[in-house]
């Protein structure tokens, strides 16, 4: 696929679009955060703000509530929020594309408008206490009745669970079968009985993240996403576009703390120790390479290539960009090691996660060996991570 | 080009790589070599972008370029065919360099872009080459003849001395001399891509043949994890270099300019990464002078100081530009 030229859009087209969202944001600014406003509200009001101006999931279908551009479209709008120091698109690209290759037509024309719109906040119910990086030992099982399931287990580390009106959840169906082939995927209310959201605190002393607790809870036939069995498929998609650096909002996060530390290297040449003006200069390296990256996947994506197991590689050079970026901004800013709650602390604490969330750097390089650089599994021990 | 031309343009190219690679460090030799580089002449891809608009887009030259460091070729692609090309185009319209010659690019010794003192440069890149094109940090370009060989690491790569006095031919303006940096920048690190990549897939490709413990040692997690931080490291090139290339071809050369610097600092360093992760998957073998391993190594280790070492590269780049 990279063997032959890419096509990195038309910047005369992209830049009519920047101007009008320049122009829509000048009368629509970012709103103030509230004074103990969570930061999810506080983003979810922006997200619905930036609805109402069309500005959400423009390469959306527009019969599912989007507006049928292109990924360069919204990468176009992303680009735009960083460079005015605003928050980025909220982070549902990955939950639309999953609803988008695998639920029913009139499910999808049910939920894909009021997730774009904001109406409905959904989270992702995959990780438990005892399946993590071995997603597929998940023991949350759902059990077929007359026109229904009925629920039971517990879910780990839900983001956002206690913001969120619904959740894409994954339980067993069939106790018997291989893995692989027995998760099922559901669109669970969370305010259904028998639901418990119990938030977890962060080290960096969010709620970010939750335990969800189902006690035979009952979900509607109706409700599930797919057929019986197609979970293990859904979550694979679901991560695949979850690790693409383009449906996320992190892009725009790091470039404005790349352009800050730039300014600081400018500003205070002299005072720096030796060896962090080539640090701060490896950062933006790491930074505008990650553009060039994502670029070149929405390139080739709108060459016809659908997020598949290269989308591990993306997710690695995420994690490598956000990790040196926070180390060095502390170097840079020590005075942050000596503060109560200093917000560029907390977001270094933040990113230790990156290597661990949406599977780890050590599932991601597992994921490139075996399905992109198709290297052999293991023959004697079981395979771990091979999925 | 169209992309069925171009696909034609790179398998001709393909099949001319297959035809003169070498198979170990004693086949460089002066004959042969000199036999290749007439090969590659005939290609005829010096023509590429000497029309008006170019026949070529800039990342279509750093495809080939990328295809030519794949192959351990012994022939200068880039000096002669690429970028000495490219700086007279810039130059001025239909201006060659002297009738019958052939010119190549004059950098510093050290390899570097050349600097204020132009007193000693090597013609780098030269085989086929009878002269060196040498553009001075305000934007003269002289020519000047070659004189005899000088030792390199690169064993595949030519370089020369180049003799006094050079002549002023001409004179780029800002943009003109932003772009043919830029230029440089990303020919330069697409023929390291092709190099690196080349060499990590012969690697995983051992990796599944190769047999320890009674199994292959790609299904090993250490081995495996080595080659996906090659492959990672190497899709950033990948990536940051079509890129640069593609902003040659549509942004202000301005922007091209950072964009190609960005590119060539992440080339400098992951292609020697990845190149060096390869060869601990061959073990012993890659560590012969018979094995093709050390002209890949040698490659990307002379390359990285090519026209830009990171040093030069990374603290310019930790300030803003200017114009921003
Ligand atoms: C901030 C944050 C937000 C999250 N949000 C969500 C969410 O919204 N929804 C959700 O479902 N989950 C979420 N997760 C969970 C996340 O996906 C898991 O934490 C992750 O997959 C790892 O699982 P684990 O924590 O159980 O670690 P484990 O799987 O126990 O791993 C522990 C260590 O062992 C290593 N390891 C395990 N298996 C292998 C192997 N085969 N080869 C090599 N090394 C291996 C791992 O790399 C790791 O270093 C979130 C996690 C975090 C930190």
């Amino acid at each position: 696929m990279t063997d032959t030229p890419l096509d990195f859009g038309d910047p005369a087209d992209l830049d009519r679009l920047r101007r009008d969202f320049r122009a829509w944001l000048a009368g629509h600014p970012l709103p103030e955060r509230r004074p103990d406003e969570p930061l999810p509200v506080f983003l979810h009001r922006w997200h619905r703000q930036l609805h109402s101006g069309g500005w959400v999931g423009l390469d959306v279908p527009e019969r599912y509530g989007g507006r049928g551009l292109s990924a360069l479209h919204q990468v176009a709008i992303s680009d735009e929020l960083g460079a005015c120091h605003a928050p980025g698109i909220p982070r549902i690209g990955y939950l639309a594309h999953a609803l988008m290759e695998f639920a029913g037509e009139d499910q999808r024309r049910r939920w894909l408008p009021r997730m774009l719109a904001g109406d409905d906040v959904w989270c992702q119910g995959f990780s438990e206490p005892g399946a993590g990086s071995d997603l597929a030992g998940m023991s949350t099982l759902a059990t077929r009745h007359d026109g229904h399931y009925s629920v039971r287990g517990q879910k780990l580390w839900t983001s956002y669970a206690q913001y969120s009106g619904l959740c894409l959840l994954l339980a067993r169906t069939d106790r018997g079968a291989p893995a692989h082939r027995s998760i099922t995927a559901f669109a669970l209310p969370l305010d259904r009985p028998g639901v418990t959201v119990r938030p977890l605190r962060a080290m960096n002393g969010d709620d970010e993240f939750c335990e969800l607790f189902l006690d035979d809870v009952r979900i509607e036939e109706s409700e599930r996403i797919g057929a019986e069995g197609d979970g293990w498929p859904l979550a694979m998609t679901t991560v695949s576009y979850e690790r693409n650096a383009l449906d996320t909002g992190h892009i725009s996060k790091y470039g404005l703390l790349v352009e800050r530390l730039r300014r600081v290297a400018r500003d205070r040449r002299g005072e720096l120790p030796d060896g962090l003006l080539s640090e701060i200069g490896r950062c933006f390296v790491d930074y505008e390479v990650l553009v060039a990256h994502a670029r070149r996947r929405t390139a080739e994506r709108l060459g016809g290539q659908a997020a598949g197991p290269e989308s591990s590689i993306d997710k690695l050079l995420m994690t490598r960009t956000e990790q040196r970026l926070y180390e060095t901004a502390l170097k840079v800013f020590p005075g942050e090691l000596h503060e109560e709650g200093g917000e560029l602390f907390g977001d270094y604490l933040y990113s230790r996660a990156a290597s661990v969330y949406g599977g780890t750097s050590q599932i991601q390089r597992n994921i490139i060996a075996k399905r992109v650089l198709h290297l052999p599994s293991l023959s004697k021990p079981p395979n771990p991570g091979a999925t | 080009m169209e992309a069925e031309e171009f696909l034609l343009v790179r398998d001709l190219f393909r099949s001319f790589a297959g035809r003169f690679r070498i198979g170990s460090a004693d086949e460089v030799k002066p004959s042969p070599r000199a036999a290749a580089q007439r090969a590659l002449a005939e290609l005829g891809l010096g023509e590429l972008r000497r029309s008006s608009p170019p026949a070529a887009t800039v990342q279509e030259c750093a495809l080939l370029a990328e295809e030519h460091g794949r192959q351990p070729l012994t022939t200068s692609l880039l000096g002669t065919v690429l970028l000495a090309p490219e700086l007279l185009r810039v130059l001025g319209a239909g201006r060659r360099s002297d009738s019958g010659t052939t010119a190549t690019v004059a950098l510093a010794r050290d390899l570097r872009f050349p600097r204020a003192d132009t007193s000693e440069l090597v013609a780098w890149d030269c085989e086929g080459a009878d002269s060196a094109l040498c553009v001075t940090p305000d934007g003269a370009v002289t020519q000047a003849e070659l004189g005899p060989l000088a030792p390199s690491a690169d064993l595949l790569r030519g370089i020369r001395t180049v003799r006094s006095p050079q002549r002023i031919i001409g004179r780029l303006d800002a943009p003109g001399h932003q772009h043919w940096q830029a230029y440089a920048l990303v020919m330069v690190s697409g023929e390291l891509v092709g190099a690196a990549r080349e060499f990590v897939e012969l690697s995983v490709g051992y990796a599944r043949e190769r047999r320890q413990y009674g199994q292959a040692i790609g299904e090993f997690q250490a081995v495996q994890h080595l080659l996906a931080d090659a492959t990672v490291a190497l899709e950033a090139c990948v990536s940051a270099t079509r890129y640069a290339a593609w902003c040659l071809d549509n942004e202000p050369p301005e922007r091209a300019l950072t964009a190609a610097r960005v590119a060539k600092a992440e080339v400098n360093r992951s292609t020697v990464e990845a190149v060096q992760a390869g060869m601990q998957v061959f073990g012993g073998i890659a560590q012969t002078w018979e094995h093709i391993a050390h002209l890949y190594l040698r490659k990307v280790l002379l390359g990285a100081t090519v026209l830009a070492t990171t040093a030069d590269l990374l603290v310019p780049l930790a300030e803003p530009e200017v114009t921003r």
